[in-house]
């Protein structure tokens, strides 16, 4: 399993950044930044390994890395268009853009057997797949791990004023949140970058 | 052999081959469906929640990890709560895998019964067409006689593609549909 630091997760990032300010990159983007010592923690913490599942949404570069995708296939994925829907057989990586779309899948996973973690946003967290698909594997006992990413935003709404909730977000707060023996976690963090792309015009000749 | 021994058969085609059936009404009675997997012993049966697009997905899930499965959905107007998963995910995971992922699930699903009572616009919808205007990666097959059961699930078994194999209540009853 490759580890990474904060800085080079970032640099990655900035990477992927820059190529999209060149105009190499004609497809969207959902570039990640200040979740980075979350996740390394929630990565060690958990073994997160070669032989584990990983579902996620369309922000998955630092989840990807952090899982043993090599940098560069994982750079080509995203310049080929397909960083909304990072998808490895290889090395057991699901991503959907849809909305909770890879929960579903990743708990008929997780009752083959196979040890799942599905990272979600605070809005996903929300709905009724979530609820669904929590309720069903903790009381089938599966081994899956309901990671919750709270930025407090979806797209650009803030989430919680959806649902009438008086949400305090406190990104400063770097701990990570357990509930039910482990199967559902979540960290809070303040999004660094913008919903989508780079904050910065680009020009596509 | 009439409709429902042909779909007696076409379940035991598939149990042989070691297909899991999941969704509502495999193990209780409750639906024509039910009484077609008689044969098929209860190890192979999953009763699900009644939550279509979890079922849809959590199938997707069971095929990434090489497991054989068919989806019982006993209208097609329930397969209409699995959208998400059957347009946007099954549909389309080869294609946005490069092929990595090549999930196949057999969906078996059925028009209502108008007679001898009308259940109603919720229960009876035929979306056919329009799933297969959707779903360019799917097959949408409709059973629309006995004879072409057996063909059919032949054809689901062997494909390495998802198919959706539409049978219509009303010819369980020998009635006639066209």
């Amino acid at each position: 399993m490759i580890e990474y630091t904060k800085e080079e997760l970032q640099t990655f990032e900035d990477d992927i950044k820059n190529e999209f300010i060149k105009g190499n990159i004609r497809y969207p983007i959902h570039l990640s930044r200040g979740n980075e010592y979350q996740l390394i923690e929630i990565f060690k913490k958990y073994n997160i390994g070669d032989n584990d599942w990983c579902f996620c949404s369309h922000r998955n570069h630092y989840l990807a890395l952090l899982k043993g995708i090599p940098k560069e296939w994982l750079k080509n994925q995203i310049i080929t268009g397909h960083s909304m829907h990072l998808m490895s057989k290889e090395y057991k990586f699901f991503a959907s853009s849809i909305v909770g779309g890879s929960l579903f899948p990743a708990v008929g996973v997780a009752d083959s057997g196979e040890h799942t973690f599905c990272f979600v946003g605070d809005m996903c967290s929300l709905t009724g797949k979530f609820h669904e698909s929590v309720q069903y594997s903790l009381h089938f006992n599966l081994p899956i791990t309901f990671v919750i990413e709270c930025n407090g935003m979806s797209t650009n709404t803030p989430s919680y004023e959806t649902v009438n909730i008086e949400h305090k977000h406190d990104s400063s707060i770097k701990t990570i949140h357990e509930w039910e023996n482990g199967k559902v976690i979540r960290y809070c963090y303040e999004r660094k970058t913008p919903h989508i792309n780079v904050d910065q015009f680009v020009s596509f000749q | 052999m009439n409709y429902r021994e042909e779909m007696c058969k076409a379940m035991n085609l598939l149990r042989d081959n070691g297909y899991l059936f999941v969704g509502q009404s495999c193990k209780y009675y409750g639906t024509a469906m039910f009484s077609t997997l008689k044969d098929v012993p209860i190890s192979q049966r999953k009763e699900f929640m009644v939550a279509e697009d979890f079922q849809l997905g959590w199938s997707i899930g069971q095929s990434l990890v090489g497991k054989k499965v068919c989806s019982l959905f006993p209208r097609m107007d329930f397969l209409i709560s699995a959208s998400d998963q059957l347009v946007n995910h099954l549909d389309k995971i080869e294609k946005l895998s490069d092929g990595e992922f090549k999930p196949k699930v057999i969906i078996r699903t059925s028009v209502g019964s108008k007679t001898p009572i009308n259940p109603g616009l919720q229960h009876v919808g035929d979306y056919s067409k329009e799933i297969r205007s959707m779903c360019k990666n799917i097959k949408v097959i409709e059973l629309y006689s006995s004879e072409l059961i057996a063909k059919s699930y032949k054809n689901a078994l062997e494909s390495d593609k998802s198919t959706i194999l539409v049978e219509y209540g009303e010819l369980y009853d020998n009635v006639p549909i066209r």
